[in-house]
């Protein structure tokens, strides 16, 4: 007993001396994790504030945002959805701040109360050693070469797959594009959840193309020697940015300006590129296709965003869940 | 331990006193704990649901959203899905387990206790790890296909496929409160059976496995609640055999932009009654008659010679084996040790690299490592002290509202952890506490206590209800007190199914990812955390080697702690 009561206040002192000190910056990220933790080593290095790092999905960020709601703890907030910003900025949860690292972000990336950090873009993700043919545009994908062969990310659990949705009706309207999806489906193609479980599949060959990939994960695998093309269709795809905030509540709001200020520094958006997204800044280069070189569609995501829930059921029913 | 001390050491005269004392405030303690761990974070939950705005501080529009909710046409659907799920995962446990344990405690089974280590494993193998580890090796083009050409898609993304890896994850807790169970019951009343001219399978079936139904009983029910609020098999085999569940709708709730928190509460509480139905069930089954076999000092009991039986059963333990360790376990492996995924198994794609990255420790793997260990450590010591406690509660404590008590420490297992999870964060995380729990470690190991409490109160109480009064009765007339009694007497003949209760807990905790990845504090990275990242950001490679260095250090810290326990302890084998 004298035993196990030692070791339970050994374990008792570990807990205490793991407990977050109140002198340093709390930042919640979705993904990627490296990005973050180098941006979080390399601002510590810079400036000595020490960074604890929150990191995964959006959903879970935000979730944690709502359950802490009565003593909140997070400073800055990187959102891996635009219109998680929009959203808590209309709630007023969102302090105002224009970086001076910000001049070279184009306006379309920046808002009063947050500013990109980096932005990705939709493709579709195809194994080189499937038996289909490479495809180019997102109808080719209706042909019966790809019976049972198409994944696509859930635009319910995914905010980029749901965005390309509105992106597609933005762009060829709605009856084609839920004509396009029911084509999918009667094609075989299936949706298995989150980015990564649409990726996994085709990454094996178990199936052949994704439809809707997240860009920068796929082609950091092609980088480590996957057998996969990332393949931008010339008919238009959508940029997904990844917000960066400050909360209003935040006790350390010069903290914060620094940090969203390092991220947007050449050595910041350089890291950003690292992981092959497209650095939010104009003047720093990317390791993969740029702004410029895809052809984006431009989505009313306000808009969009009103009608998501109709658009969430329509998918469901379209695809016969 | 001062209590303990002067109880021993008083006076006669104030001795008795102190002695009552001792045990009301052990019983007081406990309680209050408990309330503390479950009941707290529950009741948040349940504010939750009521009040809407409640994080924002206001009380408005309480119970407006139950209607819109429970109106859901889907809601039936995953009700019914739900249900169906956790019917077939007991029947498949109590199918392959019962047999198993049975062996194991009544027979020489060659092999003898390496058995329960190996049926420990499952427990260490995160179960989207092991999901995923089945999708790799069954669909097309997978390992198994690379390697016999045979794949099983149609099978693995379907409702049996789903229960299939649901059983391979969760039968151990039947394995083991079986073979734990037949073994306090013993050889002795079969023995008596015998002499009374009884075959041994005529003893078998209406002596020993009757009088071991509380035990098999709260086994099936820890793996009834286990299955409906499982959410990483559904969440990876589901989606593709079009199979949703409660739990998947709940996640989805609290994952989905815009987060609905009300909504996946109230769908909680439905979830929570499902679970209720099966513990009165269980209850019902329980108490209906006295279960009581051990009367005094547990005895030595000869196991069976199986003479020709032994290849058959050999080759039933080698085979349940094999595919709940060894195929998880070898796909996992392939996955980590080779270069590319879309290169398969070839021997110019063998590669160290994962394991590399890994190891330079850029990203905090062995930190991670250290952390699990270190929590999963802590939470089985907290969840084995309390549990037994709770369970000597339940089954003696002749208050009102020892059911209740009862029925507390069973409900973390009905409420996915996800939502445990967010009423921890809702309950702790208040500026009222005297001390800072929230984001810190003490979060994790108030979540990591908080879940895994039902499994040593489930064992402690099915040993409870075995053991005859008689023996406290003893133990006081011989002048010790409630104390001394609890360590001397009730102890050593827990502690065989306390210590596995306890390695499951630990097993469980090092690896637990729902409720990790929400309350773990901003900066700290548990092994499951770690895994879930490198997945979602596109590097399975490097998520599973992870997985597999975590499995086989939990493994090897497990059997050492086994071998030396059982220098001290009456472990069975």
């Amino acid at each position: 007993m004298k035993k196990l009561l030692q070791t339970v206040s050994i374990v008792g002192a570990l807990t205490a001396s793991l407990t977050v000190s109140a002198q340093t910056l709390t930042v919640y990220s979705a993904g990627p994790g490296n990005l973050i933790n180098n941006l979080a080593a390399d601002f510590q290095t810079e400036t000595g504030i020490r960074v604890n790092v929150f990191q995964g999905t959006t959903g879970q960020v935000m979730a944690r945002l709502e359950a802490e709601r009565g003593n909140p703890l997070a400073d800055v907030v990187v959102s891996a959805s635009w219109q998680s910003a929009v959203d808590l900025k209309e709630q007023g949860d969102l302090l105002a701040y224009t970086s001076p690292n910000a001049t070279n972000v184009p306006d379309f990336l920046k808002d009063t109360h947050y500013v990109a950090q980096g932005v990705s873009a939709l493709a579709m993700v195809w194994n080189r050693n499937s038996s289909t043919p490479m495809p180019s545009e997102w109808a080719d994908l209706t042909d019966p070469a790809y019976r049972n062969e198409v994944t696509m990310p859930n635009p319910a659990e995914s905010g980029t797959a749901f965005e390309l949705v509105t992106g597609l009706i933005t762009a060829n309207g709605e009856e084609d594009t839920w004509g396009l999806l029911g084509a999918l489906n009667e094609n075989g193609m299936i949706v298995p959840g989150p980015n990564a479980r649409a990726l996994n599949p085709v990454l094996q060959g178990a199936k052949s193309v994704v439809f809707g990939a997240v860009d920068y994960i796929a082609l950091g695998q092609q980088q480590n020697g996957e057998a996969i093309e990332v393949i931008f269709p010339a008919s238009g795809t959508v940029a997904a940015p990844r917000p960066m905030m400050i909360m209003n509540y935040s006790q350390q709001q010069d903290a914060a300006k620094q940090f969203i200020d390092f991220v947007l520094s050449e050595q910041g958006q350089k890291r950003v590129a690292d992981v092959y997204l497209m650095p939010a800044r104009t003047d720093i280069a990317a390791l993969r296709p740029g702004l410029n070189e895809l052809k984006l569609i431009d989505v009313d995501a306000f808009a969009m965003n009103e009608r998501r829930a109709d658009i969430l059921v329509r998918f469901r029913r379209v695809m016969g869940q | 331990m001062s209590i303990f001390s002067s109880d021993l050491s008083m006076p006669r005269a104030g001795s008795r006193r102190l002695k009552v004392d001792a045990r009301q405030l052990v019983l007081w303690l406990t309680t209050a704990a408990l309330l503390l761990l479950v009941a707290l974070p529950l009741a948040y939950v349940l504010l939750q649901a009521i009040f809407p705005q409640i994080t924002r501080g206001r009380f408005d529009g309480a119970f407006s959203l139950f209607i819109p909710t429970l109106n859901d046409p889907e809601l039936l659907r995953l009700l019914r899905n739900t249900l169906q799920l956790g019917v077939a995962v007991v029947i498949g446990c109590a199918a392959l387990a019962v047999p198993l344990g049975a062996l194991r405690a009544l027979t020489r089974v060659p092999g003898g206790a390496l058995w329960d280590v190996i049926f420990l494993v499952p427990f260490l193998i995160p179960p989207y790890i092991a999901a995923l580890a089945w999708m790799m090796t069954l669909q097309p083009r997978g390992y198994m296909q690379q390697l016999t050409g045979l794949q099983a898609d149609s099978f693995l993304f379907s409702f049996w496929g789903i229960t299939f890896v649901m059983i391979l994850n969760v039968f151990p807790v039947v394995y083991f409160a079986v073979s734990r169970t037949l073994l306090a019951v013993g050889g002795r009343y079969a023995a008596v059976g015998r002499v009374s001219g009884a075959g041994p399978w005529q003893a078998f079936w209406r002596l020993t496995l009757p009088l071991s139904i509380p035990g098999i009983a709260a086994s099936l029910l820890l793996v009834f609640a286990l299955s409906i609020e499982e959410f990483g098999t559904p969440a990876t085999l589901g989606a593709q055999a079009n199979y949703y569940v409660l739990v998947t709708g709940i996640h989805q709730r609290f994952s989905d932009w815009p987060i609905d928190m009300p909504g996946a509460a109230i769908l909680s509480l439905l979830l929570v009654m499902l679970a209720m139905g099966a513990f009165y069930l269980q209850h019902w089954l329980v108490t209906r008659r006295s279960y009581v076999s051990v009367t005094g000092k547990p005895m030595a009991f000869e196991p069976i010679e199986l003479g020709v039986w032994r290849w058959p059963v050999i080759i039933l333990f080698v085979l349940v084996g094999f595919i709940s360790v060894g195929v998880p376990i070898l796909s996992a492996l392939a996955t980590a040790s080779t270069g590319t995924i879309s290169g398969g198994l070839a021997w110019d794609n063998l590669s160290t690299r994962h394991f590399e990255t890994l190891f330079n420790d850029r990203f905090g793997a062995l930190r991670a490592l250290s952390t699990s260990l270190g929590l999963a450590t802590g939470a089985a010591l907290a969840t084995g002290v309390l549990g037994a406690l709770i369970g000597y509660l339940v089954v003696r404590a002749k208050t009102r509202g020892h059911q209740v008590l009862d029925f507390l420490s069973l409900l973390p297992n009905t409420m996915p952890a996800i939502v445990v999870a967010v009423g921890l964060i809702l309950a702790w995380n208040q500026t009222f506490w005297p001390i800072p729990i929230y984001n810190t470690a003490a979060i994790l190991l108030i979540a990591y206590t908080c879940l895994l409490l039902p499994y040593p109160v489930r064992y402690a109480s099915a040993s409870f209800r075995q053991m005859s009064e008689n023996l406290e009765a003893a133990a006081r007339v011989s002048g010790a007190g409630f104390v001394r009694m609890f360590w001397r007497v009730l102890l050593p003949a827990l502690a065989p199914s306390l210590l596995v209760s306890m390695l499951l807990v630990f097993a469980i905790a090092s690896r637990e990812l729902v409720a990790s990845l929400m309350v773990a504090p901003a900066g700290m990275v548990t092994v499951s955390t770690f895994v879930f990242g490198q997945f979602e950001q596109g590097s399975p490679g490097v998520g599973m080697a992870m997985s597999v260095v975590a499995i086989f250090s939990t493994t090897a810290l497990l059997l050492a702690v086994t071998a030396f326990s059982r220098k001290k302890l009456p472990f069975a084998g």
